[in-house]
């Protein structure tokens, strides 16, 4: 029997078994199984599910394995969700030193100028209610030997409060800016630093506060101190009684910079799995354990175990990589179209059959997966394609947790991502690869990945009790990994008999 | 008391055994002979259970037996002792010997009662070490002896022993052949099966070949001569020992400067090849010589010392650097380290040479790879329907072939080659001599080491003999004999240094 053959069978047998269920579920829940949104979804998690799988079939072949991609997946997540956290602080403003109460003073620092006349917002603070306050006076004076602003308000101000020795402020003001003339979803406000992305508060005594989003901004016709402003939003229920704090937008880091930073730090981790197990000898099964724990740690320390999203920051931009899709057909009521992460899936199979099998890397990394020793006997420098293979999955893996994000855009650093690895290992060997290493192929991993998916999905559609989900796709893989085996003792028993 | 009668067993593409018929009577010494593929080892697996035959009768004391498992066979008498030991590397000898049957006292492992019975075993067959020494620590030879010490302790009637002298030391092989003796007054049959023809003829009161999985002839009593065995094996004469045609060796190519192995750290190496030469590489089993091909070609590299390629000094510190280097070995272990024995012949050529046929930014030329596979298997000879064979369907000989056609598409300055005859059959061990000997011609560098004597002195033009780690002395050509050598080989000096200065 030639090399390939084995495999090739495992893969038909498979593909057979994936038709065969579509076939099932398309006879029997035909309205739910063939709604578009349920392909589509069925397309998108394939292509989310099936990067992992390829990532760890790399490991499994060199006859390694991965446990720490569920919790890298989460890791990775989370550190894209930091990098690109964006914050919005009002353009004018500075720190409160010290309030005293009594005098209706505030004790603020430099870094903006306050005139008297101007109304000016009190917010943040540890200890007094955020208001609303008039400038009466700006006298500057010094505070603990640097230069400082008294402001005196024409509001009681509750309790005094001085700034603790770390020189952490008591809170902080903003300056605040009338409206001028709204019209529709553009309003005219005497500040200029504005630039579409920005947000705006706007602020009523009685009627609370309110904010929206900045769509662009050019000079006003009608007065060279004021700039229109447009929104994203209409400005209903806001009217010239409220007043305006521009806020700057601060993304941490840019797009480019994120990605780039969150795949190099897996490649590190990659890179580390591989050393560990290469140079230290450890057994890939305990170092990537440790590392499902670690990086399962790490995320929720990171984040103070809060849930983590993007809200809606980069829909339109990055976000469409995961929730994009390219529409084939539409309707007035429906339209089916093809999720750019499927397209993203594709690129990735043809690369990674192309590495495998057209590269001198992936044959040495067939070749240490069979057998070890006798790659090295060869000159292959086996150490340095173990590693190779780790950092190949720990990258796909960042490569997934990014789309993974994107996708669910709420990430919860303690069960994002649980069980991924496991999904990813079983796709794998229900493709063909084999945990003793050497067998396997990419095209049967995606096949793999698309049959459990399916799987997941007829447990939806048919009303089976989710609580059976995980027991359901156990026993299926186990089926599938069994029956070749199985099919081949019945064989031999009958030849005998 | 034992009869085979008919018996056939067919493997995908192949009928291993067709229609074989054996007589073996009590205190009998069968030895079974043939090529490798003759269906020998096949045979002996259908017998001890291991496999089962797909028609035919086992006779036993007249009665139709079959075996579904090695415990059946034992039951009946009759243990397997394999060529690759089946041993548990991590337990001690007592606990190996009574494995799937220790006795018990209240249901628990009755350590004295294995210790004391191990023992006797072990003196039976001449093995002096504790029934408690873990047997990952013992040599291959007494690990041996371990396992024919374990088959004693099933009352075996009937021994099959495959090739058991292929890693025994000559002291050993004589306590198996005095214990095979003993055996046999006790009323035990023994089939031994081996290509050493050698022992086959001291031993054997029978000889039974095989030839390509069929009866091709016995010979018995005074009828067992070197030549007759040998005619039936191949079905034609081949001279009784290699003996090569010698030309003059060039200039010193690698040269080892008091190196020192991390099996060996006490002793300091040195020896040279030149260009053209066939140098062997003689001991008894665990003289070190492995360990000096293992250390040269990196895999376990040098703790000290020089080596030197045409002068300049190289490193050696992973194979990659000896390819590099121009240096391959041809491993002792074929399936272990030589082969992917799931791989095809054109995958295991091209396995070392990828980088060099490749297209470029690391794509592999797979008509390259082809072209080499075809070229390797016309040059040496390799018996396959097709390069996508996978190598484990390939006979010993055929795989060897294949080991050997990795590193010549290399064009190495300097060939190691550790046993490499080893479990052949004499056509292709004569073809392997023959293409050693042309590539010492065309001024290839070639150290080889051999347990066989006759390889050893018929093969090469200088004889390196190591024994206990250390290089005991060196021969030259007109100095060989099968005496000086052993003298050597035991760690005796002295008999040699006065026999080459008389």
């Amino acid at each position: 029997m030639s090399e390939n053959l084995t495999g090739l069978v495992k893969i038909v047998g498979i593909t057979i078994l994936l038709f065969v269920l579509w076939g099932f579920l398309a006879y029997q829940v035909p309205d739910n199984f063939l709604k578009p949104n349920n392909i589509e979804n069925l397309l998108r998690r394939t292509a989310l599910f099936g990067i992992l799988g390829i990532g760890v079939s790399f490991v499994i072949i060199s006859s390694g394995i991965d446990l720490s991609i569920g919790s890298l997946v989460c890791f990775t997540a989370c550190l894209l969700a930091l990098f690109l956290s964006v914050s919005y602080n009002p353009y004018v403003s500075t720190d409160v030193y010290e309030i005293k109460a009594q005098q209706q003073k505030l004790l603020v620092g430099t870094n903006a100028e306050f005139r008297p006349g101007q109304t000016v917002r009190y917010y943040g603070g540890r200890r007094a209610r955020n208001a609303m306050l008039k400038v009466t006076a700006v006298t500057p004076v010094e505070y603990q030997g640097r230069p400082a602003r008294e402001i005196s308000v024409d509001q009681p101000l509750t309790r005094d409060d001085t700034a603790d020795k770390a020189n952490r402020s008591v809170g902080k003001l903003a300056a605040m800016y009338p409206i001028s003339q709204i019209s529709g979803n553009h309003l005219d406000l005497p500040f200029s630093g504005l630039a579409p992305r920005d947000r705006v508060w706007f602020v009523h005594p009685e009627r609370g506060l309110k904010e929206k989003t900045v769509a662009s901004v050019k000079p006003s016709n009608t007065s060279r101190d004021l700039s229109e402003v447009s929104f994203t939003e209409s400005l209903d229920g806001i009217d010239t009684t409220f007043i305006a704090i521009p806020l700057a937008r601060k993304q941490k880091m840019s797009v480019p910079a994120a990605i780039l930073t969150v795949l190099l730090i897996a490649l590190g981790l990659g890179m580390v799995h591989g050393l560990l197990i290469t140079r230290l000898k450890q057994q890939p099964f305990v170092v990537t354990l440790c590392g499902l724990l670690i990086y399962r740690g790490l995320s929720r320390w990171l984040s103070n175990d809060q849930t983590l999203g993007f809200g809606n920051e980069y829909e339109g931009s990055l976000g469409l990589l995961a929730t994009g899709r390219l529409v084939l057909w539409e309707s007035e009521t429906s339209s089916f179209g093809i999720p750019y992460s499927f397209f993203f899936l594709i690129l990735l199979t043809i690369a990674a059959i192309i590495f495998l099998n057209f590269t001198i890397w992936g044959r040495y990394i067939l070749a240490l997966g069979r057998n070890e020793e006798a790659a090295r006997y060869s000159g292959v420098n086996t150490g340095r394609m173990t590693i190779l293979a780790y950092v190949l999955c720990a990258v796909l893996t960042g490569v997934g947790g990014i789309l993974f994000a994107l996708d669910a855009n709420s990430i919860a650093p303690s069960s994002f991502g649980n069980f991924f690895e496991l999904y990813a290992i079983a796709a794998a060997v229900l493709g063909g690869c084999s945990l003793r290493g050497g067998e396997g192929s990419i095209v049967g991993v995606v096949v793999g990945t698309a049959l459990m998916q399916t799987l997941y999905n007829s447990i939806v559609l048919l009303k089976i009790p989710d609580e059976l989900e995980y027991a359901i796709i156990g026993a299926v893989i186990l089926v599938g990994v069994t029956s070749d085996e199985v099919i081949r003792m019945i064989a031999n028993r009958f030849k005998r008999d | 008391m034992l009869d085979v009668l008919r018996l056939s067993k067919r493997f995908p593409g192949v009928l291993a055994v067709d229609e074989v018929n054996l007589t073996l009577s009590q205190g009998e010494v069968l030895a079974v002979i043939g090529e490798n593929g003759a269906g020998k080892s096949t045979l002996m697996k259908i017998l001890a259970g291991v496999q089962t035959a797909d028609s035919g009768d086992i006779l036993i004391d007249g009665h139709s037996q079959t075996f579904e498992s090695t415990r059946e066979a034992m039951n009946h008498g009759i243990v397997l002792i394999h060529q690759e030991l089946n041993l548990c590397d991590n337990l001690n000898i007592g606990q190996n010997i009574f494995l799937g049957r220790e006795p018990k006292l209240a249901g628990i492992i009755d350590r004295r009662e294995i210790h004391q019975r191990s023992e006797e075993y072990l003196n039976q067959v001449g093995l002096d070490v504790s029934p408690t020494t873990v047997v990952g620590t013992l040599t291959i030879g007494k690990q041996q002896m371990v396992e024919i010490a374990k088959a004693l302790s099933v009352n075996a009637r009937v021994l099959i022993m495959d090739e058991p002298t292929s890693s025994l030391s000559s002291n050993e092989t004589e306590a198996l052949f005095e214990l095979i003796q003993q055996l046999r007054e006790q009323g035990v049959s023994i089939i031994y099966i081996s290509h050493r023809l050698s022992e086959v003829k001291r031993l054997a009161n029978r000889v039974m070949v095989l030839r390509d999985g069929k009866n091709a002839g016995e010979l018995e009593g005074d009828a067992i001569t070197h030549d007759a065995m040998v005619r039936c094996m191949v079905g034609r004469d081949v001279s009784q020992f290699y003996s090569r045609q010698r030309h003059e060796t060039g200039e010193v190519v690698f040269k080892a400067k008091q190196i020192r192995t991390q099996d060996w750290p006490q002793h300091e190496l040195s020896f040279e090849i030149r260009a053209g030469e066939i140098v062997g590489l003689a001991g008894l089993v665990g003289a070190g010589r492995t360990e000096v091909l293992r250390s040269l070609f990196g895999i376990t590299p040098l703790l000290g010392g020089k080596c030197q390629l045409d002068g300049q000094s190289i490193e050696l510190n992973s194979p990659a650097d000896a390819i590099q280097q121009g240096m391959c070995l041809v491993p002792e272990d074929r399936k272990q380290h030589g082969l992917i024995t799931d791989f095809s012949i054109a995958n295991n050529v091209g396995l070392p040479n990828l980088k060099l046929d490749q297209h470029g930014f690391g794509f592999s030329n797979f008509a390259k790879q082809r072209q080499s596979a075809l070229k390797m298997q016309d040059l040496l000879g390799i018996k396959t329907p097709s390069i996508r064979q996978l190598v484990k369907f390939l006979s010993g000989g055929n795989q060897q072939k294949v080991v050997i056609g990795k590193w010549l598409a290399q064009q190495p300055r300097i060939l190691l080659l550790d046993e490499p005859t080893r479990g052949i059959d004499i056509g292709a061990k004569e073809q392997i001599y023959k293409l050693m000997e042309q590539l010492a011609k065309e001024s290839m560098a070639i150290l080889f080491a051999s347990s066989e004597m006759e390889e050893i002195l018929g093969l090469a033009d200088r004889v390196i003999v190591m024994h206990e780690g250390k290089i005991t002395g060196e021969l030259a050509h007109h100095q060989l004999s099968e005496q000086a050598v052993m003298q050597l080989a035991t760690g005796n000096l002295i008999a040699v240094n006065q026999k080459t200065e008389s």
